[in-house]
């Protein structure tokens, strides 16, 4: 008797816990979403109820050339920095965890900075870091492309310019996976590998690889979600230009939104772009899985 | 307890109280800041001075997109405010959204005004259907702006130290070629890495030809297309000859004129008092005036929109009664008082102010006031207007092309392409 009342008070205490969560999901994400995948079905503006108009603005998004511009450019987007993020991350963590004691501390502080500031600051010190009249990086550039360029204003380099300060931007995080992954590996298993004999490069494969591979999968998953919502560093430093060259799916949303009043267009595209996110980071994460169980 | 009953029965009263002083107060947004905000501010200033009843309580919120959005928001739950400003280029987006409550004749007479009293052209892009949505306050058009001092030694400069002798685009860039010769850097500064001011010069040089960018909802239909091209390639064409700047913001493309490295300037009216006041205080440093755009490409005509005075459509909550009277009384108030507004470089709408002596006495604006007769509306479409996709297309793809990445033919192409779809 004791013990079931032990446990409906258990599960009393459990819900009172989970509520306010519940609560907040439901009302300000469940509902929006169902909502918006409502409102993709009609022809509704921002403001206000449409009509039903069945598929039409799926149908409408096979015609749509910018949809399928930031389709690609999304594409472009997470070759340019899912992989290398990781990789970079990777080579700092590796990096810091050799040092020690307060240099590991500063160090690892220092590449997490960046991750702090707000995005318009991230985008204001890079566009000045790159002006064509004054930006101190344009000598660098002109030893690559042999000129000073205006780089966000050109179709070339719009987008790995963007990838970069993403980069830069969020890099820290990953950093701080990965070493919290590094930290996980038990000193034992380099010592024994240390005794049988094992190379910098065998340990790294046989040992740190396989035993961080759950941190990398992770990490890949969250930049792979992260980087195909990009928005902000797109509209602040590029605006989808030149030549729609950096034109993205959110940015498609929220022009059809704010700017020309189509609410149910616009949805339409953010379902389109959830179910993508949704579809491709499960798929990516039960692939990574697999290889790590095989 | 008691306490807090006695706070709250006071402040009840004082509540209730508050009514029988009769006194209206007029919720106001604005996307004015900068020198515009501030003659603004001090016109609202001068009102609420003036008039005890009435107190404008004002807010200036962001210039653009975040500005249309939030009152497009507020205005459909109607916490929208009592009177905004709205730039009449995008009027035709707000009768489509809806927000914009029609301003009855009954209203015009509770201001004391007339339409007749106003510029044609901002009367005619604030009616939609025979019905009034908005009163015109002022008309601000792109000029152009000139150091004589640089120009001394040049045959466009009369014995009265004027512009003179630039009729057509070889005038002009002749001017250009004699200046770059003499060793000005830039001869010639707009900004040509933003979307308004590469579309403002565009405009400008489109309607000078007579071109109209939206035809029986058709983006550049016909000959329109290959007169955009032209205006695209004579705009690269001044970038390749190092006449003007390569993708020069705004502030950088202000900052060439006004450091004496540009001699010409093609920007808007607003920045008149940026150089009045720089030459007041003695920092200037060379003579300057501005002049209506001369009829480049043949026809006189210049890239113009309006700001005018505008109360939102709130449904059964769209004010009425003694608060759109006291609402009126302010517009037609800040009409009768737009000298003040003159300062900032911008072309009064209602013509007695600038038929004014004390308009005509103000200088350069008396000058280039002439261009109200020909000013260039955008098209009253959904697709034009400020912070429109016709912006958007100005920064994505005519600032490139300027750039040399592409010719005026395949820009033009590449523009219709882009907004034929979203005309609906």
């Amino acid at each position: 008797m004791a013990m079931i009342e032990n446990r409906r008070r258990k599960s009393l205490i459990a819900l009172t816990m989970v509520t306010p969560f519940v609560v907040t999901f439901s009302v300000f994400f469940l509902y929006p979403m169902l909502e918006m995948v409502r409102m993709s079905f009609t022809d509704a503006p921002l403001i206000g109820g449409g009509k039903w108009v069945g598929l039409d603005n799926y149908l409408k998004l096979f015609s749509d050339r910018l949809f399928t511009i930031s389709l690609k450019n999304n594409a472009y987007f997470v070759a340019l920095t899912v992989i290398p993020t990781t990789a970079i991350a990777l080579l700092i963590a590796l990096a810091i965890s050799r040092l020690s004691g307060v240099r590991q501390t500063v160090v690892m502080s220092l590449f997490f900075l960046p991750y702090v500031l707000p995005v318009s600051v991230v985008t204001e010190i890079w566009a000045w870091m790159l002006d064509l009249q004054f930006g101190i990086l344009q000598p660098v550039i002109s030893l690559i492309a042999g000129k000073p360029v205006a780089v966000f204003k050109n179709p070339y380099w719009v987008m790995p310019m963007v990838a970069v300060v993403t980069i830069w931007w969020t890099n820290g995080f990953n950093v701080l996976l990965f070493i919290a992954g590094l930290r996980n590996i038990p000193a034992e298993l380099y010592e024994a590998a240390a005794l049988d004999g094992a190379t910098t490069w065998q340990k790294f494969s046989r040992v740190t690889w396989p035993l961080l591979w759950p941190v990398t999968a992770l990490v890949l998953t969250l930049q792979l979600i992260l980087q195909l919502k990009i928005f902000d560093q797109i509209y602040l430093l590029s605006g989808g230009g030149p030549f729609n060259s950096s034109y993205v799916l959110l940015l498609k949303v929220y022009r059809e939104a704010f700017q020309s009043n189509n609410g149910g267009y616009a949805s339409a595209v953010a379902t389109v772009l959830f179910v993508l996110i949704v579809v491709i980071s499960v798929l990516q994460f039960q692939l990574l899985r697999i290889r790590r169980n095989a | 307890m008691r306490l807090i009953k006695t706070i709250l029965l006071g402040t009840a009263l004082s509540l209730a109280a508050l009514p029988a002083l009769a006194r209206q107060d007029v919720i106001w947004w604005d996307f004015l800041s900068g020198g515009d905000g501030v003659r603004m501010k001090a016109l609202i200033n001068a009102f609420n001075q003036e008039h005890p009843d009435i107190q404008i309580k004002g807010t200036t919120l962001e210039w653009g997109v975040p500005f249309y959005t939030k009152v497009r928001t507020a205005a459909a739950v109607g916490e929208g405010p009592d009177v905004m400003t709205y730039h009449l280029s995008r009027a035709p987006l707000g009768l489509e959204e809806k927000v914009l409550s029609e301003i009855t004749p009954k209203d015009l007479e509770e201001a004391g005004l007339k339409t007749g009293d106003f510029f044609e052209a901002p009367i005619k892009a604030a009616t939609h259907d025979g019905k009034l949505y908005a009163v015109p306050f002022d008309i601000h058009a792109l000029v152009l702006y000139y150091n004589a001092d640089m120009l001394k030694g040049s045959p466009y400069l009369d014995s009265a130290g004027k512009l003179t002798g630039i009729k057509s685009m070889a005038d002009f860039e002749a001017a250009l070629a004699w200046l770059k010769n003499k060793g000005v850097p830039t001869p010639l500064t707009y900004q040509s890495g933003g979307d308004a001011g590469v579309w403002r010069v565009f405009y400008t040089l489109l309607a000078q030809q007579g071109g109209e960018f939206v035809t029986n909802g058709e983006v550049l239909a016909g000959d329109n297309a290959e007169k955009a091209a032209k205006v695209i390639d004579i705009m690269s064409n001044w970038r390749e000859k190092g006449w003007a700047p390569e993708q020069a913001e705004y502030e950088a493309s202000v900052a060439l004129f006004s450091a004496g490295k540009s001699a010409f300037q093609l920007n808007g009216v607003w920045e008149v008092p940026t150089y009045k006041d720089l030459e007041k205080s003695g920092k200037l440093g060379f003579t300057w005036s501005a002049v209506e755009v001369p009829p480049f490409m043949g026809k006189r005509a210049t890239w113009a929109d309006s700001h005018a005075f505008a109360i939102p459509n709130e449904g059964d909550k769209t004010i009425s009664g003694e608060k759109r009277a006291a609402v009126m009384k302010v517009i037609g108030w800040m009409e009768k008082h737009a000298i003040g507004w003159a300062d900032a470089g911008h072309i009064p709408a209602y013509r007695p102010v600038t038929e004014s002596a004390e308009y005509k006495g103000m200088q350069p604006n008396a000058t280039y006031a002439s261009l109200a007769e020909a000013a260039a509306f955008d098209p009253q479409t959904t697709i034009t207007g400020v912070a429109s996709p016709a912006y958007d297309a100005a920064l994505n793809i005519i600032a490139p092309a300027i750039q040399g990445y592409m010719s005026g033919a395949d820009a033009v192409q590449q523009i219709k392409d882009e907004l034929q779809g979203k005309l609906k």
